[in-house]
């Protein structure tokens, strides 16, 4: 482990944007956002909590053209690589969650796999946790343990850094100027400010009643036909903003028009709320009913994707919460399902 | 899937012949830019250049590679202007995609194949397969329906079929007409006192989402078991790769683990049939 002093990572920052464009969070009326950084921008803010963007639009793009005519040529990428600073644990998580789906060693999806490979990842421990955060439910603690090519812990007025990948460690090693031993009053800071962030995100998750959600795999099959589903559905207005704003949402919808002359298929980002979302063409509709699409976001969630995927498509982040205008909440689902009927 | 670097693409294809069968079903033999090669129970993805794409099961023979032949329905968006292409014009095709019928074993057994309407197109394929190896099964019995005799598909093809020894062919029509000599009534109506022992062979359904819901639920009573049941499951297949979450069936994508399932695989997922 290294340490670095806030002046230096602001000259690390420097120096990585020279091959990368960096994105960096700030806080903002709204919470957290990404903005583009350069080193004459105010400064941004490494810890607090997740952006109230999930990561998922800079590899997996909402709308992106992937074929052109009948070429079997995909288009080269334009301009510099990115490096995304301060993504949390949950977004973290997200991630791993997209790989699973478009970059399985046997079935890459080229347009995620090369954005993702050239991409650098600075990853940041949460130091508070939003009324929304529920990240302890899905087994995942507030500050990064996997997935990242470099990791920092806010401490003292620097940062403890860890690396967590080849990129990362290059990229320590090739400005190990910048960096310093850490001493053990650092360390020992970050494990109580570790602590403190838990305990907080642990107390909102009480106040809620959110059950852990490790072992969520018998709850939908258990509530298949009850009638929370129908309860829960009532104030949804199919608006897709749950899929959008979550980080593990990757469902997509091809679609094809002309351009020039020519072929051009893009492939937006769908939503399994929509009514046609799983519609064919004779008519028939598996999903017809509403609520029969709520369940099946769940279920594709908290069933599908543990036992297919080997993770659960959820990162507790909240985002669904806040973004929901029906103010359907999650955690009160997850709650129902734990211990209704 | 053939290694095209963009699996999002479709080959150039070119069409050759487009062939009337019925009033809402043709036919289109297709020519690719670069051949594809599939197995019955695989389908690929049709692109109407600046429509959109419609997944659909082959119905030619598997052994030709430079062409093959689609029978589609019109019944949508894309399917409409599918039957308003002609011969020279220009479409795309991506794939195959999916499971194949698991033919190797169904060696040694009998086999009952029970098709519905607009389902004979995908058989027609599977009919080649097994008709090319029907020495090494026990018995092969096609039992057909549609709704009447004007909507009977690849008609005077399955009329030659009846005169196969190697073939036990009965088709009826939900209502029928003054030449129709044959059975009237649903397809499960003639599913009885099958020449076959039921117990040990093997069924293969494909139709109308309603046509294989009640002709599976005639099969288990006749005494077949649930996993010699083998269904061609019609959900809105897109990607074709497992990822864009449209044909989600269960545990499963259609697109990726069917559209071939035995029933046993999928009964416990809730409405299977919608």
């Amino acid at each position: 482990m290294q340490y670095i002093a806030e002046g230096n990572s602001v000259e690390l920052l420097r120096r990585i944007s020279g091959t990368y464009e960096v994105y960096a969070p700030r806080k903002n009326a709204r919470g957290y956002s990404l903005e583009r950084w350069n080193s004459s921008a105010a400064p941004i803010t490494m810890g607090g909590a997740r952006m109230s963007e999930p990561l998922k639009a800079f590899f997996f793009q909402p709308r992106q053209l992937v074929a052109e005519n009948f070429s079997p040529n995909i288009p080269p990428l334009s301009g510099k690589p990115r490096c995304i600073v301060g993504v949390k644990a949950c977004d973290l998580a997200g991630l791993e969650f997209l790989d699973r789906v478009f970059n399985a060693p046997e079935d890459r999806d080229p347009f995620y796999a090369r954005v993702r490979e050239q991409t650098l990842i600075i990853a940041a421990d949460c130091t508070a946790a939003l009324d929304t955060c529920f990240c302890l439910a899905l087994g995942i603690d507030p500050f990064p343990k996997k997935n990242f090519d470099i990791a920092l812990s806010p401490v003292n007025g620097g940062y403890l850094v860890e690396t967590g990948s080849e990129k990362g460690r290059d990229i320590v090693t090739s400005h190990s100027n910048l960096f310093t031993e850490p001493d053990e009053a650092v360390l020992s800071k970050r494990e109580e400010q570790r602590a403190r962030v838990k305990r907080d995100a642990a107390s909102r998750i009480d106040e809620c009643g959110v059950p852990s959600v490790t072992s969520s795999e018998q709850w939908i099959a258990r509530h298949y036909e009850s009638e929370l589903w129908k309860e829960e559905a009532k104030p949804c207005v199919e608006c897709g903003a749950c899929n959008t704003i979550c980080p593990t949402c990757h469902c997509f919808l091809l679609y094809d028009q002309m351009q020039g002359g020519q072929l051009a298929r893009y492939r937006t980002w769908d939503s399994c709320l929509y009514k046609d979302f799983a519609r064919v063409a004779g008519g028939g509709n598996p999903r017809h009913v509403l609520w029969m699409r709520l369940r099946n976001r769940f279920e594709k969630k908290f069933d599908y994707a543990p036992k297919v995927l080997g993770q659960t498509g959820c990162t507790g982040c909240g985002r669904c919460v806040a973004a929901c205008p029906g103010k359907i909440d999650i955690r009160n689902v997850l709650k129902r399902l734990a211990t209704h009927g | 899937m053939a290694d095209n670097g963009n699996p999002y693409r479709p080959i150039k294809t070119s069409v050759l012949e487009v062939i009337p069968e019925t009033p809402t079903i043709k036919t289109l033999r297709l020519k690719p830019d670069e051949p594809i090669s599939f197995v019955p129970g695989q389908f690929i993805e049709l692109t109407v250049p600046g429509v959109g794409e419609a997944p659909f099961t082959p119905s030619s023979h598997y052994s030709v590679k430079d062409e093959l032949k689609v029978s589609v329905m019109r019944v949508g968006k894309v399917t409409e202007k599918i039957h308003a292409l002609e011969p020279g014009d220009t479409v795309g095709l991506r794939g195959p995609f999916g499971s194949a019928y698991p033919l190797d074993t169904f060696v040694g057994k009998e086999i009952l194949v029970v098709g519905g309407g607009c389902g004979f197109a995908p058989l027609r394929s599977l009919m080649y397969a097994l008709f090319d190896r029907s020495a090494e099964f026990k018995k092969l019995l096609f039992r057909g329906g549609c709704r009447n005799p004007g909507e009977l598909l690849y008609r005077g093809e399955i009329a030659e079929w009846g005169k196969r020894s190697d073939l036990d062919l009965v088709l009826t029509v939900d209502n029928g007409d003054s030449e129709w000599q044959g059975p009237v009534g649903v397809v499960t109506t003639i599913l009885d006192n099958l020449p076959m022992n039921c117990r040990e062979g093997v069924a293969i359904v494909c139709g109308p989402p309603v046509m294989m819901k009640f002709a599976t639920k005639k099969l288990l009573e006749l005494g077949f078991a649930e996993d010699h049941i083998f269904l061609s499951m019609e959900k809105n297949m897109s990607c074709g790769l497992g990822k864009c979450g449209h044909c989600r069936l269960g545990e499963y994508y259609c697109c990726k683990d069917g559209p071939v399932f035995p029933y046993s695989s999928i009964k416990g997922f809730g409405n299977i049939w919608e």
